[in-house]
């Protein structure tokens, strides 16, 4: 498509240059050398006395995979953090800034198409994005070394999910910020996605655990379910809660894990893809009628 | 020939309970044709250029730009524009900003290296390494122009070109539209400097409240004797409200 290339690697520049999103990276990447060292700290403080912990009941190895599971279960959330924060940092200011300085005036009036426009800004926030969380899920990886590794597969599915949900919350944010007030267009999307969502999602997931016994509400949270976007999840959420309640002695029981979600099905794979696709869609409709 | 752009009947209005920005406008362009597009602020000016550049729609009426509508990108290869206040990605330099514009108006490399330079220099921003971020609004005008110029376009749309301009930003500006219109590019020039429309242009147009009030030469326009400025001014008096030139609190002050 004629200039789209030209619009994502310019967008890109753009990004690279912008404080605010080498803030979150300098954060995340600081947030993960300090939790690693951190939980490796306590390990050594624990290990140098290890019938000091849990009343003496945990032998150093089961200690040394708890620490390992707790650190990636910190991990997960602390990833997940940083990719919504530079999901919202990228979203607000990707296209929004450009029409709200007035450089769309000169751009608009190039031999570019409102769609290679689009598609442009779309293709630079998703790489950088994904270069971004990338970069900090590497040096996650690199850290789990202290802890002698072997969940890096863990890792990898819950980065993907992370990764999937970072990218509906911009595409969320890039359409809206095309109608209006970037930061409007924030809150806006964190009431949409992260409030109303989350507690459809919740609940449905209450109803399917059967908590829920009337079958009316049950169906009409089926139905709120399947016109929200879902946050997409990998097994490791659960294999992390089902190892955590082993290495503490708990009984594992299908009530203390129906709380942590399911990973996500094909059904859910494929919702995600239309939404991707609905919002990508919203976004360009926003820019091709957008009036500068 | 063919006309450069053809504008008939062009109406527009932003909301619909304002009155229409843009209202019956008419007229029509030929290579190496330099018109001026005059009229007191909010006269539609901006607008008018606006859709013929394809960033407003019209509400009714119609625009051909190198005979085809302003929407379809293959109509604006051929179109420079200057916005008025132009500004551009704050944090691309002035060199960056070219890149990315010669890349959409479809530039090989070997073209770009060649012109960018060289449309740097005209602006005299060859030695700025800065971001945009950090331009003066002159500075951002000089690259507003510098851009509008980078794909050797055969219709220049300049708005306000100078109006952040030193003195000799101005003088190179002129000279740069004498030289264009010499070799067949057609000028669209929206000013509120008569002066500079009065040596530049072929024909004008003046404007007010969305209307034109007349339209000619610049011999059909201002008579022999007088100048563009008393034509302008008489003109657009006559058709706007009477008002008081002074608040009365400055002219009734007693020394």
């Amino acid at each position: 498509m004629n200039g789209s290339g030209a619009v994502a690697r310019y967008t890109l520049v753009e990004l690279s240059r912008r404080r605010i999103l080498l803030v979150f990276f300098v954060l995340g990447a600081v947030g993960i050398i300090a939790l690693g060292i951190g939980l490796k700290v306590l390990y050594q403080v624990a290990s140098s006395n290890p019938r000091g912990f849990g009343n003496g009941a945990v032998d150093p190895a089961t200690f040394d995979h708890f620490l390992e599971l707790l650190f990636v279960s910190y991990l997960f959330q602390a990833l997940a953090v940083f990719a919504l924060l530079i999901a919202y940092a990228i979203g607000m200011t990707a296209i929004y800034h450009d029409l709200d300085s007035g450089a769309a005036v000169s751009i608009f009036s190039k031999p570019v198409s409102r769609l290679a426009f689009a598609t442009g800004k779309v293709g630079a926030a998703v790489v950088g994005l994904i270069a971004i969380v990338g970069l900090l899920a590497l040096e996650a990886r690199l850290v789990m070394f202290l802890f002698g590794g072997g969940l890096e597969n863990a890792l990898t599915g819950q980065l993907i999910a992370v990764m999937a949900n970072a990218i509906v919350v911009m595409l969320i944010v890039l359409s809206l910020s095309t109608w209006i007030n970037n930061i409007l267009a924030a809150v806006v999307t964190f009431i949409y996605f992260n409030v109303i969502t989350g507690i459809i999602t919740t609940l449905h997931l209450v109803a399917d655990a059967g908590v829920i016994g009337n079958t009316a509400v049950r169906n009409v949270f089926d139905v709120l379910y399947w016109l929200v976007p879902h946050q997409l999840v990998s097994s490791a959420v659960r294999d992390l809660a089902q190892a955590e309640i082993q290495m503490s002695g708990g009984v594992q029981s299908n009530q203390a894990l129906a709380s942590v979600p399911a990973p996500s099905g094909p059904g859910d794979i494929a919702w995600w893809v239309f939404t991707v696709f609905v919002f990508a869609a919203l976004v360009y409709y926003a820019v091709r009628r957008r009036q500068v | 020939m063919a006309a450069v752009v053809t504008v008939q009947n062009l109406r527009k209005r932003y909301r619909r309970r304002d009155p229409w920005a843009v209202d019956g406008v008419t007229f029509d362009l030929q290579p190496g044709q330099a018109f001026g597009l005059l009229g007191p602020n909010g006269a539609g000016k901006t607008s008018v250029v606006k859709m013929i550049a394809g960033l407003l729609r019209p509400d009714s009426g119609s625009i051909t730009l190198f005979g085809t509508e302003p929407g379809n990108p293959v109509a604006r290869k051929d179109l420079g524009f200057s916005p008025e206040d132009p500004d551009f990605p704050k944090f691309l330099r002035a060199s960056e900003v070219l890149d990315y514009f010669a890349s959409l108006l479809g530039l090989d490399g070997a073209e770009r290296k060649r012109r960018i330079p060289e449309t740097l220099a005209f602006a005299g921003l060859d030695t700025e390494h800065r971001q945009i971020r950090q331009y003066s609004k002159g500075m951002k005008q000089r690259l507003g122009i510098a851009q509008a110029i980078l794909g050797r376009p055969k219709l220049l749309v300049l708005d306000e070109p100078t109006a952040d301009l030193d003195p000799i930003g101005r003088r190179d500006v002129r000279a740069l539209i004498e030289r264009l219109k010499e070799s067949g590019v057609a000028i669209l020039l929206n000013s509120h400097l008569l002066s500079e429309v009065e040596r530049v242009c072929d024909t004008v147009a003046i404007l007010a409240r969305g209307r034109v009030l007349k339209e000619g030469t610049m011999a059909e326009v201002v008579p022999e004797g007088s100048n563009l400025e008393d034509v302008f001014v008489q003109l657009v008096e006559a058709n706007q409200p009477q008002r008081d030139h002074l608040p009365s609190f400055i002219s009734d002050a007693t020394p």
